[in-house]
């Protein structure tokens, strides 16, 4: 971070020593989409940054780098990080995490969502951050950012939005979970509300990839041990979603579970 | 007219009672004022006047109906003499062998000793107030248009010699065989207590007189302004010429008065007004002003005694729990103190530590008391007086009716060196039950306190921050911040500033710090960074200058100024270069434009 803004004093200097410095020539010309991001007209800028992202270039990344670097209007500064994070770098994380703490919680989400295409230790660890901001919107997604980018560290903060109802907690988690984080996100009854955590447990068992079967068994049986209504919705999701053939014992569970509730009446 | 009206109030005042209170008579003159002062029958250091020359209080608590409870307290022993149920109306008077009270109508003598009444005076008019000194009693009263004093011996009740005056009389004070009387606001009469006959007067020239205190020793009187020692010099009647004292009173104590208000009528009996009082004892002088005791006074103020140096600063504090001080004296060598527990507490005037505690042993809501405890210097030596701890008490007190007594309180608190101080005062920040008032007043104390010492514990202050998750949301972010940029200037420790620089980039990069506190935040680190802040706020200002915040006047302020006073070239050109594009938010270029013009 430091080393990037001593970079932006010192391109400021440069600039303002009147140096008539021309972009270096690329295989494409971006001169006009370079100047477009600096315009006064925000849609423009935009639209320039988008535009720049498109490109596998170098020189486009470096131009984006620039522009967040010598700071964008919100309105620019979202695409202008969709753009950059199109091709990721290692020198981005320092701008991303700069623009994770904008004012804007719009511009803050943009950068927590980017910082997934980043597996340095620094880009998590401001995915983690991100899931105590205030604002719900951030929040949620940092929670994405967290499953996309698989970060552990997320987990236990994930694990207490999760506690408090934050569905898209429960989806980062059910993103993130291997058996041993499936059973400890079973062990959360009673301490998480019924719906959230059987809504949690059901995207668990709906993943194709999380297995193998005596698993899925472990979170079925997770699941039938909540009492809302959600609990039969998440079974029957899961049922519905699963072929009868070839027999899974999963599935069988689950069948059982839904039709003993329904015939005892209960939800 | 006017001289007829003096006419008849005069021939009126002459009607039953002796030519004591005249308009016209002879006053502030020199040798009749020495003569009546030498013909006090004083002691030569001061000393209670019982008798037994023992400490005694005597304190009135509430009880069934309309009686009221005296007991009598041996200072010394700590003993209870005695206690009496009664319909006290009035103060206690102390006299030698008796007390002497208002119950019901009548002046009511008490044995000293047992407390069983000794003799009864009905009072023929409106009761004003009495007096006692080792041998009678004196009390004043209205009837009709006319005021009258009348002594009675102490030992029978009879009335030995009255006085009329057709003009508002005070409540009196006596003390060595001489009464002394305000007449009309204006003259303190002085009247041989044993014939009845005026000794001789004193005019305030340029104060009133409404107010006395009395001692073994010597009299004051004076107003709410300033007091005069009664001596030789009181013949000039001028503050200037007097032996004229007055105190630094803090405007958070107001209230405060030297003595009851002697035509007050409410105060004749114990009130809350006893409870807001200067505390003083004077060493005598030959010229000059007032010199009081050690160079301090002391001043009680509900539940709190605060004693002052001669420059009117605070120099130690006593907080009494739970329940306030009812009444209050100094007895020349200890400040005593008496709870509406009955509880009494000697503090030592000059250091504040506790001489001694004693209790009335009583259940019943005390109401106020008299001390005959002059001269009273307890032996046992407490710990002198944490001052710090006292003032925090204060300050955490939360009796609402104190708030005033609190904003005084952190502002002696702000004086004193250390980082526990800025801890304690940081905590009021934080006390979500204190009031705003008193928080504006800790914040400015902070601001003016410039302890380097405190830089941690202001740092400290910055860990908190907005933490969804765990709850938390800074605390007086701002405030800890103008504290921190009152530092400026100031030789730091290196460690110190730079943690204190990072837990405020901190606050400077966090998304929900309000603009106010972004302003200050931005000010504390220019104040302390000594460079070391240039390049965060390099980047704060490229990060916003084009974006809504970058529009809030005092984000463009205190931005531009801190890179402009601190930054180097690079900033300069970074603020330059800001200032120049279309982007940056209006009102930024002009800001930047001035603060660059003060480089």
């Amino acid at each position: 971070m430091r080393h990037a803004v001593a970079l932006v004093c010192a391109s400021v200097l440069f600039v303002a020593a009147g140096a008539a410095a021309q972009p270096a020539k690329k295989q494409k010309d971006i001169s006009a989409e370079v100047t477009a991001l600096s315009s006064a007209d925000p849609a423009a800028a935009a639209k320039a940054a988008a535009d720049l992202g498109a490109l596998d270039l170098p020189a486009a990344h470096e131009a984006l780098l620039d522009a967040l670097a010598m700071g964008l209007p919100a309105q620019v500064a979202v695409p202008a990080i969709s753009a950059l994070a199109a091709h990721p770098a290692p020198p981005d994380v320092a701008s991303l995490r700069r623009y994770a703490h904008h004012h804007n919680p719009t511009v803050r989400s943009a950068a927590l969502a980017a910082l997934a295409a980043y597996p340095s230790p620094e880009a998590r660890g401001a995915i983690a951050a991100g899931l105590r901001d205030p604002n719900g919107s951030v929040r949620a997604a940092a929670a994405g950012a967290a499953m996309r980018g698989r970060v552990r560290d997320a987990v236990d903060p994930l694990l207490q939005l999760l506690a408090r109802g934050e569905e898209p907690a429960g989806k980062a988690l059910a993103g993130l979970a291997d058996l041993d984080l499936a059973r400890r996100i079973g062990d959360e009854l009673g301490k998480v509300p019924d719906a959230a955590l059987a809504k949690c447990l059901g995207a668990i068992l709906l993943r194709a990839d999380f297995g193998p079967d005596p698993a899925r068994v472990e979170i079925v049986r997770a699941i039938a041990k909540i009492q809302d209504a959600s609990a039969v919705a998440a079974l029957t999701d899961y049922i519905d979603a699963t072929p009868k053939n070839p027999p899974r014992p999963s599935r069988s569970e689950a069948v059982g579970v839904v039709e003993a509730r329904l015939a005892g009446g209960g939800k | 007219m006017k001289r007829a009206l003096v006419l008849l109030l005069l021939v009126g005042a002459g009607c039953g009672g002796k030519a004591v209170f005249r308009l016209s008579s002879d006053e502030n003159n020199a040798f009749a004022l020495d003569k009546a002062l030498a013909q006090r029958q004083l002691p030569a250091t001061p000393t209670p006047v019982n008798d037994a020359h023992q400490p005694r209080l005597y304190a009135l608590a509430n009880a069934a109906g309309a009686n009221k409870t005296i007991l009598a307290l041996d200072l010394a022993s700590g003993n209870v003499m005695w206690k009496a149920d009664a319909e006290v109306k009035s103060r206690i008077a102390v006299g030698g062998d008796f007390i002497v009270a208002l119950e019901g109508n009548s002046l009511v003598a008490r044995d000293q000793a047992r407390g069983q009444p000794r003799w009864r005076h009905s009072v023929p008019g409106t009761y004003v107030g009495h007096a006692a000194d080792r041998e009678r009693a004196y009390v004043v009263w209205k009837s009709g248009s006319t005021w009258w004093l009348a002594a009675l011996d102490g030992a029978g009740g009879k009335q030995l010699w009255k006085a009329d005056a057709a003009g508002v009389l005070g409540a009196p004070q006596a003390h060595g065989g001489v009464v002394y009387v305000p007449f009309l606001s204006q003259w303190l009469t002085l009247v041989d207590g044993r014939s009845g006959r005026l000794l001789t007067r004193v005019r305030g020239i340029d104060e009133q007189i409404s107010t006395l205190r009395v001692t073994s020793t010597t009299a004051y009187y004076g107003s709410k302004q300033g007091m005069f020692e009664l001596d030789g010099r009181s013949s000039t009647g001028l503050r200037a010429e007097a032996t004229y004292g007055k105190v630094a009173i803090p405007a958070q104590l107001e209230r405060t008065t030297y003595a009851r208000d002697a035509y007050d009528d409410v105060q004749a009996a114990y009130t809350a007004n006893d409870r807001t009082r200067v505390l003083w004892a004077t060493t005598p002088v030959k010229q000059g002003p007032m010199a009081f005791a050690g160079g301090t006074y002391a001043i009680h103020h509900f539940r709190f005694l605060l004693g002052f140096g001669a420059d009117g600063e605070v120099r130690w504090a006593y907080s009494h729990p739970r329940v306030e001080l009812v009444a209050s004296d100094h007895t020349g060598a200890v400040v005593v103190g008496l709870s509406a527990s009955g509880e009494v507490v000697a503090v030592d005037p000059v250091t504040g530590a506790v001489r001694a505690q004693k209790s009335l042993g009583t259940s019943q809501q005390v109401l106020g008391g008299t001390f005959d405890a002059d001269g009273w210097a307890p032996a046992a030596e407490g710990q002198a007086a944490d001052p710090v701890a006292a003032l925090v008490g204060i300050l955490r007190d939360r009796d609402a009716r104190f708030d005033r007594v609190k904003e005084l309180a952190a502002g002696v608190l702000a004086k004193m060196p250390g980082p526990d101080v800025t801890r304690h005062l940081l905590e009021t920040l934080a006390d979500n039950r204190a009031p705003q008032r008193l928080k504006d007043a800790v914040v400015e104390q902070l601001v003016a306190r410039r302890d380097p010492s405190g830089l941690p514990a202001l740092t400290a202050q910055l860990a908190v921050r907005t933490d969804y998750l765990a709850k938390t949301e800074p605390d007086a972010l701002g405030a800890t911040a103008r504290a921190i940029a009152g530092l400026e200037g100031l030789a730091l420790d290196t460690g110190h500033v730079e943690a204190a620089l990072a837990a405020l980039e901190v606050h400077l990069d966090a998304p929900t710090t309000p603009t106010a506190d972004l302003a200050q935040v931005i000010g504390a680190m220019a104040a302390i960074g000594g460079g070391a802040e240039r390049q965060p706020l390099a980047s704060h200002l490229l990060l916003y200058h084009a974006d809504d915040l970058g529009g809030e006047a005092a984000w463009q302020r205190a931005i531009s100024i801190a890179l402009a006073r601190k930054g180097g070239p690079g900033e300069r050109a970074v603020l330059r270069r800001v200032a120049g594009d279309p982007r940056s938010r209006p009102g930024l270029a002009s800001a930047i434009r001035d603060a660059l013009g003060v480089e």
